[in-house]
């Protein structure tokens, strides 16, 4: 829908709406107040529903929000008459905090971090309660005029009422104060916000992250500060939600803080609909509707709200956090084929890129990789082979930030990673395509690829909530590049989810590849392709290897013997050979390990008679 | 008569056969009209290339991963569909890849709750401590304080506690010493001599040809190859082709 | 007041606050020995638990007032499991493979609704068990004056608590059930029936807590909100004990009400905020709690 189409639609129907809920027993108190908490649930709604993390104390920021807020009114500036400084100190302080609160946080997930976030809101509730000088404690806050709205020389009380004008079954226009087309102005600014934050550069990460974050760890973004930022400006939002809502009020209280707070915040945003822009207005709508005029009527209406709140959830088509099918944004638009790249590489390096020192990996008893010392120069093409169990993979999850060594170290171009984080030696260079491909499966080939490309470019965090990722022109670059490498052009426009076997590794490839690494780790990237696809991604490997450093895993040994400057035998955790393709070959010691003492037979079945296959 | 004669007796009354069956892993068609049979008392290999379906294809015919079409028959019963604990029940037992010994469990209890859940009789914890005296001295050790080659140990001592028809082995050598490999292997071809059908899935072609009565090939969801291990020694270009032999 | 009076203050309501802390924490023992064996079991986090402390808490209510203390025992239980059968069937059945968050939610909204039900039922005002007569008294331990009702509870309590462990430790179920913490699926490989024991763990959990609810209602009284009330320091119980832990909620349960019983001796709001900078400190420092895993470990 255009832009101005779904605003003037969404103005229109703020404006009849505390008139249209009249006939069924509503009044414009009651809207302004929906609308208010409604900014609340929105800022839930951005942590729930988009980045996907449920905190249960939202109230916090709601309760120290209009704390802030009436306190700057009655205490701190009582001379500044105009209700601005109370909404921006409120809007800071809690922003401030979210963000500190946040930091801490979200290196939890699931149950952990809902209850941590429990426990930071309990422990503002008892410092607000009992610090009774400043709160008033349980007595809360009573009875505090809001300053007038000011615009430059103009200013408005907003209590004063609408002029009279009466609309029969929807009563009489001077029902409505000022604050209910203030509120609705707010609300139309923050709909705005985040629509405009959904489809925005850091909107797009985030939903990524969403729907794969390991994938999106490894190729470059940094998720942890992407849901802190997320955090912040829920916080930030419901700080809001409670200033405005205290200053209407005219009074806050203690209860603001409480649990009940934060679960209705996750109700009315599960009701309303997750990850839908109206959907956190509409439950609040709902749920104030039933507490405020269906109470009156039944003292059942909290039992109401509760079988809504079960059957949403229960009944919801796909999940309450299922994916919904992105309208794409980039969508593809084929470009000529170009014999050579947009898009220059990273610069390579030279001498010894990596290398690794008493390198182990154990779990728990059981010592997977042990004491692997390992070097590979820049530029060289270096296969890492053995026996299914040997440790292949784990060390290069190991080398990829995957796993955490358990003892030894990692240097990268002469400087040690051991410690650092995945996102970081992405960005660095290192990048791995897995063995299971890692995608997106829910968007198409050309955006997976470009969501490498957008990491390369941005960095591991940038904060464009505002602007969208297509302005910047070279990561379709890159993004048609890495295509065109891994001759993935015919597909682009597909969902990736629904590629075959062979195709899903090849994009898997093809989204490392787009990071412009300096080092590329492949992880049995032959494995279930077709003989064709296997002479196609040797092809493909020999190109690579002339631009960039390239570790594999494979077992195809006529792939590897062909393509590799030099072998490293892995078996049972440790180093068992190194060598030429010819030396690994003739290797007594290699062959037991892979033949498990069938070595005579083996050296018998390769006799001049049995041939290689040759590739045409 | 002799157990060999029984055994050959046995040999063409079909016990396990899969029809045309396709198993997909959400959106990616991995098994493709794949089709094969073992008949009572076989050990029948199946080989290929890692990522070509050998793990997919045991997955399928336990229920753990459980076909979209086709059939899977089960001594003349269609058990398509059936869940795992039904086929266990049932008689077919699945010593899986990673072995998945219950590590808070000592070595008796892994044994125990096999015994707990088995329906037919089967080794006794007597017969089982006779045949694996290393698990006997293991017995109040967890899971995951012995040795890899222990737990393959224990992983097949569980399958052959619950009185198992037809056992799936996923590459039970790998990851092994050889001579470790050498014990295993030795346990094969004794509960294979005791009239045991063996449908063995490995990378290590020469122990699965050592072992086998017959063999498949499997690659990219499909069989390539059907034939007696001599067979498919001679045949070069299977073997490069698919085996990288 | 001088320094020697508040010292014999404090000493003189130590040893009561040390029993009153051991009571509560024993309380939470109970409650969250459900909740972790079902969290262990099922990987299900269930904010319904405190509904099941709550229904068992009214059904003994009602039937103790009128068959006695004992018969609310036994029927409260038995209730609880029934209903936790049918909530499973009917609805947590499909949230099994569901992310976390979306359990978190289903079971709020199942507290929600029970929580609201038996407030319109009993129209929500506090009520108090009739304890017999014999029970009404007090023992004297030597140093203190203690009701007697409150020793039973705490006796009682261990012996559930031994109980369970027995069952768990001891016998061939308990066994299927160790087995299918770690591995459900090897356990189906294997023939058990994981499904059965996944409802059979849930419906104890859920008799535990309405146990434990009947029994604790003389001491704690029972209204609407007392279900949150002690799910929210369970759930502190498990995550210092440990997530699935058997001893993580004995010996957390013990330490929360220790801890908060104790608290009360320096400032009584502070009591309340205590266990939550406690949970706080565990999960920023060591998230798996006392008792839990660091770690996957693959055999």
């Amino acid at each position: 829908m255009k832009d101005w189409a779904f605003y003037l639609l969404t103005a229109v129907g703020l404006a009849l709406f505390p008139l249209a809920i009249h006939p069924i027993g509503g009044y414009s108190g009651l809207a302004t107040e929906i609308l208010l908490l409604g900014i609340g649930a929105m800022g839930f709604n951005l942590l729930l529903g988009y980045a996907g993390l449920l905190s249960y104390g939202q109230a916090m920021f709601y309760g120290v929000g209009s704390y802030v807020a009436l306190l700057t009114v009655s205490r701190f500036f009582p001379q500044v008459h105009s209700i601005w400084l109370a909404l921006l100190l409120a809007v800071i302080f809690v922003g401030l905090m979210a963000l500190v609160i946040g930091i801490v946080t979200v290196r939890l997930y699931g149950i952990y971090f809902a209850l941590l976030t429990l426990a930071f809101a309990q422990m503002f509730y008892f410092i607000v309660f009992q610090w009774r000088s400043l709160t008033r404690g349980d007595d809360g806050l009573q009875g505090i005029t809001s300053p007038p709205l000011t615009l430059g020389p103009w200013s408005l009380d907003l209590t004063t009422r609408l002029p009279s004008l009466n609309l029969g079954p929807f009563g009489n226009l001077n029902e409505v104060t000022y604050w209910y087309p203030f509120a609705a102005i707010v609300i139309l600014l923050i709909l705005a916000f985040v629509r405009t934050l959904i489809s925005s550069q850091y909107g797009e990460v985030l939903a990524a992250i969403r729907e794969n974050e390991e994938r999106s760890v490894f190729i470059g973004f940094d998720s942890k500060r992407y849901r802190i930022a997320a955090f912040t400006l829920a916080g930030a939002l419901t700080g809001l939600s409670g200033a405005l809502y205290g200053l209407h009020q005219t009074s806050t209280a203690v209860d603001t803080l409480d649990v009940d707070t934060s679960g209705s915040f996750v109700i009315f945003t599960v009701v309303g609909g997750v990850k839908t822009l109206f959907g956190p207005l509409l439950g609040t709508g709902i749920i104030e509707y039933l507490q405020n005029v269906i109470s009156g009527k039944t003292d059942a209406w909290r039992l109401i709200e509760g079988l809504i709140f079960v059957a949403v959830i229960a009944f919801m088509p796909r999940g309450l956090l299922g994916s919904v099918p992105r309208v794409s944004e980039f969508a593809y638009q084929p470009r000529f084929r170009r014999t050579e790249p947009l898009t220059e590489p990273r610069r390579v390096s030279e001498g010894i890129i990596l290398e690794t020192k008493g390198l182990s990996r154990y779990f728990g008893a059981f010592a997977a990789n042990s004491k692997i010392d390992f070097s590979v120069r820049a530029g060289e093409l270096r296969a890492v082979i053995g026996p299914n169990g040997a440790g292949k993979t784990t060390f290069f999850n190991v080398l990829a930030g995957l796993r955490a060594a358990s003892e030894g170290q990692i240097f990268f171009k002469g400087q040690e990673i051991t410690r650092m984080p995945g996102a970081q030696r992405v960005a660095s260079g290192v990048a791995k395509a897995f063995q299971t491909a890692s995608i997106y499966p829910d968007e198409s080939v050309f955006e997976n690829v470009r969501l490498a490309a957008l990491a390369r470019v941005q960095g591991m965090f940038a904060p464009e909530f505002l602007r969208r990722s297509g302005r910047l022109g070279r990561v379709d670059d890159i993004a048609h590049d890495a295509l065109e490498q891994l001759d993935l052009r015919d597909v682009a426009a597909l969902r990736a989810g629904s590629l075959s076997h062979g195709d899903k590794k090849r994009l898997d490839i093809a989204v490392a590849l787009a990071t412009q690494p300096e080092l590329l780790l492949l992880d049995e990237p032959v494995a279930g392709m077709s003989i064709e696809e296997v002479q196609k991604t040797d092809r493909l490997i020999r190109a690579l290897a002339k631009k960039m450093t390239v570790l594999i895993i494979e077992h195809d040994m006529d792939l590897i013997m062909g393509i590799s400057d030099s072998i490293t035998v892995l078996h049972q955790g440790k180093v068992l050979a190194e060598g030429t393709p010819a030396e690994i070959r003739a290797n007594r010691l290699v062959q037991e390990a892979y033949l498990g003492g069938y070595a005579e037979e083996a050296r018998g079945a390769s006799a001049p008679g049995a041939s290689a296959e040759t590739t045409p | 008569m002799t157990s060999a004669a029984i055994v050959a007796a046995t040999r063409d009354v079909i016990l396990l056969e899969l029809f045309e069956i396709n198993t997909y892993y959400g959106d990616s068609h991995i098994l493709k009209n794949l089709s094969l049979r073992i008949n009572e008392g076989e050990t029948v290999a199946l080989l290929g290339r890692n990522g070509g379906g050998k793990t997919t294809t045991l997955k399928s015919i336990v229920g753990w991963v459980p076909p979209r079409s086709g059939r899977v028959m089960f001594g003349g019963e269609n058990i398509t569909g059936h869940e795992m604990m039904r086929n266990a029940r049932a008689g077919i037992s699945l010593v899986p890849e990673e072995r998945r010994i219950f590590t808070n469990l000592t070595v008796a209890e892994n044994l125990k709750l096999a015994q707990i859940t088995a329906v037919r009789p089967g080794w006794s914890l007597t017969d089982v401590y006779a045949r694996f005296p290393r698990l006997e001295e293991r017995a109040s050790n967890k899971g995951d304080e012995i040795s890899g080659g222990e737990k393959q140990m224990l992983a097949i001592a569980r399958a052959l506690v619950q009185g198992t028809k037809l056992l799936l082995l996923d590459e039970p050598t790998e990851g092994l010493a050889p001579l470790i490999v050498r014990e295993v292997e030795a346990i094969i071809r004794e509960i294979k001599a005791q009239g045991m059908t063996i449908l063995l899935v490995e990378q290590n072609f020469y122990s699965a040809m050592a072992l086998a009565d017959r063999c498949y090939i499997i690659d990219q969801g499909t069989i390539r190859f059907e034939g007696t291990p001599d067979t498919l020694r001679g045949n070069t270009e299977v073997l490069s082709r698919y085996l990288h032999v | 007041m001088s320094g020697d009076t508040t010292i014999d203050a404090f000493l003189s309501q130590l040893p009561g606050t040390l029993l009153d802390g051991l009571i509560r924490g024993l309380a939470y023992v109970g409650i969250a020995l459900g909740l972790t064996i079902v969290f262990g079991m099922l990987r299900l986090v269930n904010f319904a638990h405190g509904a099941f402390y709550l229904i068992g808490a009214y059904v003994g209510l009602v039937v103790s007032d009128r068959l006695g203390l004992v018969a609310g025992l036994v029927v409260a239980p038995i209730a609880v499991a029934i209903f936790a059968i049918v909530i499973d069937y009917a609805l947590l059945r499909r949230f099994y493979d569901r992310n976390p968050t979306s359990q978190i939610l289903i079971t709020f909204g199942i507290a929600l609704v029970v929580q609201e039900a038996l407030r319109l039922i009993f129209t929500g005002t506090t009520r108090s068990y009739i304890v017999p007569g014999w029970l009404q008294t007090s023992l004297n331990l030597g140093f203190t004056q203690y009701p007697t009702y409150r020793i039973v509870f705490a006796i009682g309590i261990v012996i559930l608590v031994c109980v369970v462990w027995f069952f768990i430790e001891r016998t061939n179920y308990g066994l299927i059930v160790r087995a299918g913490i770690r591995d459900r699926i090897m356990v189906q490989l294997l023939g058990g029936n994981v499904r059965q024991a996944s409802t059979v763990i849930f419906a104890l959990g859920g008799a535990i807590a309405g146990l434990v609810g009947a029994g604790a209602s003389p001491i704690y009284s029972v209204d609407p909100n007392t279900g949150f009330n002690f799910l929210v320091p369970s759930f502190v119980v498990i995550v210092i004990g440990g997530l699935g832990s058997f001893w993580g909620a004995v010996v957390g349960g013990l330490l929360v009400g220790e801890l908060q019983s104790l608290t009360t001796l320096i400032s009584a709001p502070a009591s309340d905020i205590v266990i939550y900078v406690a949970m706080a400190l565990v999960l920023l420092v060591r998230p798996s709690g006392l008792f839990g895993e660091s770690e996957i470990i693959r055999g």
